[in-house]
């Protein structure tokens, strides 16, 4: 009774896989979105604090992945985990919200100056995302080639598609996937100790 | 039919599975093997730690208040639109022409389909109304020699309703009354930290009497979900806090 607190909701949901939970939303259990919000929006968080570096803005971006997420998005739990969907996600509309205050500044800047363009470098965008790597994972990373440390920081950090960044890099689709894959299996294996 | 796979083929589909980047044809293979083999989620959770340990910065949790607001944003009960095509794979497949063909062809299609859906919507709204029998809830005071009583009406068909309450202790100032239904802990609903919807606020006069309309949550058209109901004395300024003790109840 509700003197006393008996825990958190739905403890069925609970125990729920997130592909799981995705059919229980997109079925209309608002009550999914709660626990879909619990454990991941750590991540999102913390990547829009990251790349905004603000946090009424974070909390703002935080609110439309997780509302976008209810009313309906693209993710297929079929092809990937909702983990790296919610990351790519975020640094995407992360990247738009910096791009549109950087051209308010810019407009800004331009009718303060009388015209001048704004020469000032967008900062924020390249080191929103730049972190200090532990030893451990730089030494992981020196495990991949030039070109797997190339495409996976392309996908997973700058969010690009696989034909994007094949044509970036000019390479066949095919090559960029092996790549990234092997690239991803390396890291997983060099990095076992500090994972389990 | 177990599926033999390589294992170092079935880390490869596991990373590209973790990475997103799955074709239809690897994602029905990947689901195939992972229905045969669930305990190769332990393995995908290690390939995405090792994928967010290189490139994602550590978590931080949002202020508590955030997730409040994520879901009062989402409007309840909600029905989800149709996933959105992915806008490039989309622009990839059809030229423009077929694209504009397939609207034209779907805007006949909804005008024809318009009537018809009308039609079986209000047949189904008029099977609604009449599908849930009214209820009535006489609450008791929870203290022995309390003379408090309270009295719901509800209709689950239209989720409107009435409460009346008698001989509640009169309200300091800053205080508020609140009528909580409390679920079953696995009900899929939005509850509290104590399995309750925030039913109805209300003040009383100054022989601890009210009655007013309330309005109640969709729980009640699955009766077997709504364990209690309850009012309890609340912070007027945070009511949905829930932190005070039940003065009359009843379960149903």
């Amino acid at each position: 009774m509700p003197s006393e607190p008996s825990g958190n909701l739905a403890p069925s949901l609970q125990n729920q896989t997130d592909a799981e939970l995705i059919v229980a939303l997109r079925a209309g259990q608002k009550a999914a979105l709660g626990v879909l919000y619990d454990r991941h929006a750590g991540l999102v968080y913390g990547l829009a604090m990251k790349a905004l570096g603000n946090a009424q803005e974070a909390e703002d971006l935080t609110q439309d992945i997780f509302v976008t997420l209810a009313k309906g998005s693209s993710y297929d739990p079929k092809r990937g985990t909702l983990r790296t969907f919610l990351a790519i996600l975020t640094k995407s509309r992360a990247i738009d919200r910096l791009r549109s205050r950087s051209s308010n500044r810019q407009m800004l800047t331009r009718w303060q100056q009388g015209g001048q363009p704004d020469t000032t470098p967008n900062l924020p965008l390249e080191q929103a995302f730049q972190q200090e790597q532990s030893q451990e994972v730089q030494q992981a990373l020196a495990q991949l080639s030039t070109e797997e440390q190339q495409i996976l920081k392309l996908a997973y950090y700058d969010g690009l598609s696989q034909s994007e960044i094949a044509q970036q890099l000019a390479l066949p689709l095919g090559t960029v996937k092996t790549r990234a894959r092997r690239g991803l299996l390396k890291l997983r294996q060099t990095l076992t100790q500090i994972t389990e | 039919m177990a599926m033999v796979m390589p294992a170092d083929e079935l880390e490869l589909l596991i990373a590209g599975y973790v990475l997103g980047d799955l074709s239809p044809e690897e994602a029905a293979q990947f689901e195939q093997v992972l229905a045969q083999h669930p305990e190769i989620a332990t393995e995908v959770a290690q390939m995405q730690l090792a994928l967010e340990t290189t490139y994602a910065p550590a978590e931080v949790l949002p202020p508590p208040e955030l997730r409040s607001r994520v879901l009062a944003a989402v409007p309840t009960p909600f029905i989800q639109s149709e996933p959105i095509p992915d806008l490039a794979q989309t622009r990839q497949r059809f030229s423009l022409r077929t694209v504009l063909e397939l609207a034209a062809a779907a805007a006949i299609l909804a005008l024809g389909l318009n009537n018809y859906r009308l039609s079986q919507a209000l047949q189904a709204s008029q099977t609604e109304t009449e599908k849930y029998a009214a209820l009535t809830v006489q609450l008791q005071a929870t203290q022995a020699n309390s003379p408090a009583s309270a009295k719901v009406v509800i209709d689950p068909n239209t989720l409107k309703g009435t409460i009346a309450v008698q001989n509640l202790p009169p309200l300091p100032p800053g205080k508020v009354y609140v009528l909580w239904t409390v679920l079953e802990p696995a009900a899929p609903f939005t509850t509290d930290d104590k399995d309750a919807i925030l039913t109805q606020a209300f003040e009383v006069d100054d022989r601890g009497a009210s009655q007013q309309d309330i309005i109640v949550p969709a729980a009640f058209r699955a009766k077997d979900f709504v364990t209690k109901v309850a009012v309890t004395m609340e912070d007027a300024a945070a009511p949905q806090k829930h932190v005070g003790a039940p003065i009359v109840a009843a379960p149903l």
